[in-house]
């Protein structure tokens, strides 16, 4: 890879949420012009190292730059984030949502209109950008979303499961954007649990679990490595220790949430209990 | 030319501004609800109190006067009511006040209330036996008690002139003379501002806290539980830019509420009352200026720690059960500060978070502006203010707000 292509360099990334290891030691570079699949099991450490991507979050430690070695979150403006809740404001329009964030982003409105415009015939949105958003469409929200992001004109698109709950038509319709971007020079790193999907849009793969890279590379590269005649198998390889669970799940309540919580706890039959019943049965 | 930092900060407050009032329930609780409140309580409320005592007045109640002498006198106060009254031959062996054998009648409303009367040494003893829950048996009694008052007024009158006084200056020997109002050497401005410092104060910090609470929720924690907050936290904002943003948007629509309810209520005082009763208070430009930088510096704090407090919540549902009771922080001092005596007060009434605010603003619709007291509230709301801007800063700087826990 040559030096002067990097656009995004993740330099040995440490991240803890108080006891928790999200990831650690992370690193890979993206190329300007790559489409970079991020997929992993559910915790895996996709959304925190999006996030830490996005500047959201600060890494414990390690660096994320953009750019000529400036730490992204700096660089929030060359930035489009599509999180996975696509983050929209129901009693807004598509093209007010769509505004809002240019103007954060410093952007003159009929440079975003613009922009929006082109993305929206592509996605065929443009009959819905004058419309509420309260009612769309999970389909309908993560295209604004998308036209969002767009509309700014970032050097990097970070888009969080972009097709997750859509119906076949609308996650076509979203991967064929990424295309087009993808045709104009643009760089995305896109996040999925779906390998189909990841091996279809993305030029290189990494697979994250458990907070580490297990591998990098493009899809013909990781079946080979692994000798395994599909993607799949290989994912399944590399992936064999037991998956955690989310960050949020293991929380824990601390306290008098804590005394409290264990005061109304339900009761629940252990596993022997069961294991009797369906003896009995 | 603006900068991009206040570019920013103004279009953040703008967009919440404008999605919470294209909720048509936000412009009821901060238009309708303030404006309508007090001319409701004060006029309509006292109108449909006329209106039920005027049909208590016209309600036809039985009375029984049970008695050992015929009161002429009394009996005949009762025909310009429409009162009908049975009088019965009695004498008593027991107090008066036990109902004996009257108590099921008037429980069960065969009678609305009864008259017991003693004439026993020159003086006329009494009760009335009556059921308090009953609305016809509370009026019986009440008209009994008033024809009970001309009775007895008749009795003393007679008796003094039968003692050969003069009736008027035996019953009321020291007078005031003159016009009452005139000897009151306060203006009709200090008057006015006197009676707005016992409602201004309580209705500004009271209300201020409430209906900045669900703007401050939504904003936040709602935010969070809608998934638009990570959205923004992408965005070149900074924290600090996302909380002035937001500060000012809960700021506006609560001092909007406040500024409307203020003017419902002074618009409720003017109605109900003569021009004697309330005008414009009198007030130096010195006392305006420093009343507008009290609510400022109220506002800062209020509105940045209930944000504070909504942001640290994990949800909705315990930013509202934090932020709710969290009024009582605010009605108990505004409550107490009605009491305590501005005449020579200690200074250090005006340190004292909250109540130095209401505090001030009791003295300043006085017009009294005591340079001691001006500083130490200035000071110290400074200090507070700076606190909860600080505690609402470290808030939204946390990593962790990004997370949506519902």
């Amino acid at each position: 890879m040559s030096a002067e292509n990097i656009l995004l360099k993740i330099s040995s990334v440490r991240k803890n949420f108080a006891e928790v290891l999200a990831l650690d030691n992370v690193s890979f570079d993206i190329k300007s012009g790559e489409v970079v699949g991020l997929v992993g099991s559910n915790g895996a450490g996709k959304t925190t190292l999006l996030r830490l991507m996005s500047g959201v979050y600060r890494p414990s430690s390690g660096s994320i730059t953009l750019g000529d070695d400036t730490p992204v979150h700096l660089m929030r403006d060359h930035l489009g984030v599509v999180p996975e809740s696509t983050g929209l404001y129901s009693r807004l329009t598509a093209w007010e949502n769509i505004r809002y964030h240019s103007r954060l982003y410093g952007i003159d409105d009929s440079v975003s209109w613009k922009r929006t415009l082109k993305f929206a015939q592509s996605l065929d949105m443009e009959e819905n950008l004058s419309r509420y958003t309260k009612g769309f469409s999970r389909g309908m929200r993560q295209k604004t979303a998308l036209l969002r992001a767009l509309a700014h004109g970032p050097k990097v698109l970070l888009l969080d499961e972009p097709t997750a709950g859509l119906d076949i038509t609308s996650a076509r319709t979203v991967r064929s954007l990424v295309e087009q971007i993808k045709q104009e020079g643009g760089t995305v790193v896109y996040s999925t649990h779906q390998l189909f999907e990841a091996q279809q849009v993305c030029d290189r793969i990494i697979i994250i679990h458990n907070g580490n890279v297990m591998a990098d590379g493009s899809p013909e590269q990781l079946i080979s490595d692994n000798n395994c005649a599909t993607l799949e198998e290989a994912y399944v390889a590399l992936t064999q220790e037991k998956a955690r669970v989310r960050f949020e799940d293991s929380k824990r309540d601390k306290g008098f949430t804590k005394v409290w919580h264990k005061l109304f706890r339900p009761k629940t039959p252990n596993l022997s209990e069961i294991k009797d019943v369906i003896d009995d049965e | 030319m603006m900068s991009k930092s206040t570019q920013r900060i103004k279009t953040i407050a703008k967009k919440e501004v404008i999605e919470f009032v294209r909720d048509w329930r936000t412009i009821v609780a901060i238009i309708i609800i303030p404006i309508l409140m007090f001319p409701v309580l004060f006029i309509i409320f006292p109108v449909l109190l006329e209106s039920e005592a005027a049909e208590l007045d016209n309600k036809i109640v039985n009375i029984e006067i049970q008695s050992n002498e015929y009161p002429l006198f009394l009996i005949e106060t009762f025909n310009q009511t429409y009162t009908k009254v049975a009088y019965v031959n009695a004498t008593f062996n027991n107090s008066l006040s036990i109902p004996m054998n009257d108590l099921d009648r008037v429980r069960n409303m065969e009678i609305d209330a009864i008259l017991r009367l003693n004439y026993t040494d020159d003086i006329w003893y009494y009760s009335v036996i009556h059921l308090s829950t009953s609305e016809g048996s509370s009026e019986a009694k009440n008209r009994i008690i008033s024809s009970l008052i001309t009775f007895e007024n008749n009795i003393t009158e007679l008796r003094i002139s039968q003692g050969g006084l003069e009736v008027d200056s035996t019953l009321d020997p020291i007078r005031w003379d003159g016009d009452l109002s005139k000897a009151d050497v306060a203006t009709e401005g200090e008057q006015a501002g006197l009676i707005l410092s016992l409602f201004i104060p309580l209705v500004l910090a009271i209300w201020t806290f409430s209906s900045a609470i669900q703007p401050s929720i939504d904003m936040t924690a709602g935010e969070r539980e809608r998934g638009t907050l990570e959205a923004l936290l992408g965005l070149p904002c900074t924290r600090n830019e996302l909380l002035l943003g937001k500060w000012l948007g809960v700021a506006t629509i609560t001092g909007v509420g406040v500024l409307l309810q203020i003017v419902g209520l002074l618009f409720a005082i003017g109605y109900l009352a003569s021009s004697d009763f309330i005008g414009i208070p009198a007030l130096s430009f010195g006392a305006i200026i420093l009343i507008i930088i009290s609510i400022m510096l109220f506002a800062i704090m209020v509105v940045a720690l209930e944000l504070a407090l909504a942001m640290r919540s994990h949800s909705v549902k315990e930013a509202g059960s934090i932020l709710g009771p969290a009024i009582i922080l605010i009605i108990f001092p505004a409550l107490f500060t009605q009491v305590i005596n501005l005449d020579g007060i200690e200074s250090f009434w005006f340190g004292i978070p909250v109540i130095n605010i209401l505090l001030a603003l009791r003295e300043l619709l006085l017009d009294r502006v005591i340079l001691e007291h001006v500083v130490i509230w200035i000071a110290s709301s400074v200090f507070y203010a700076s606190l909860a801007a600080y505690y609402a800063a470290k808030q939204f700087k946390r990593e962790d707000i990004v997370t949506t826990l519902s």
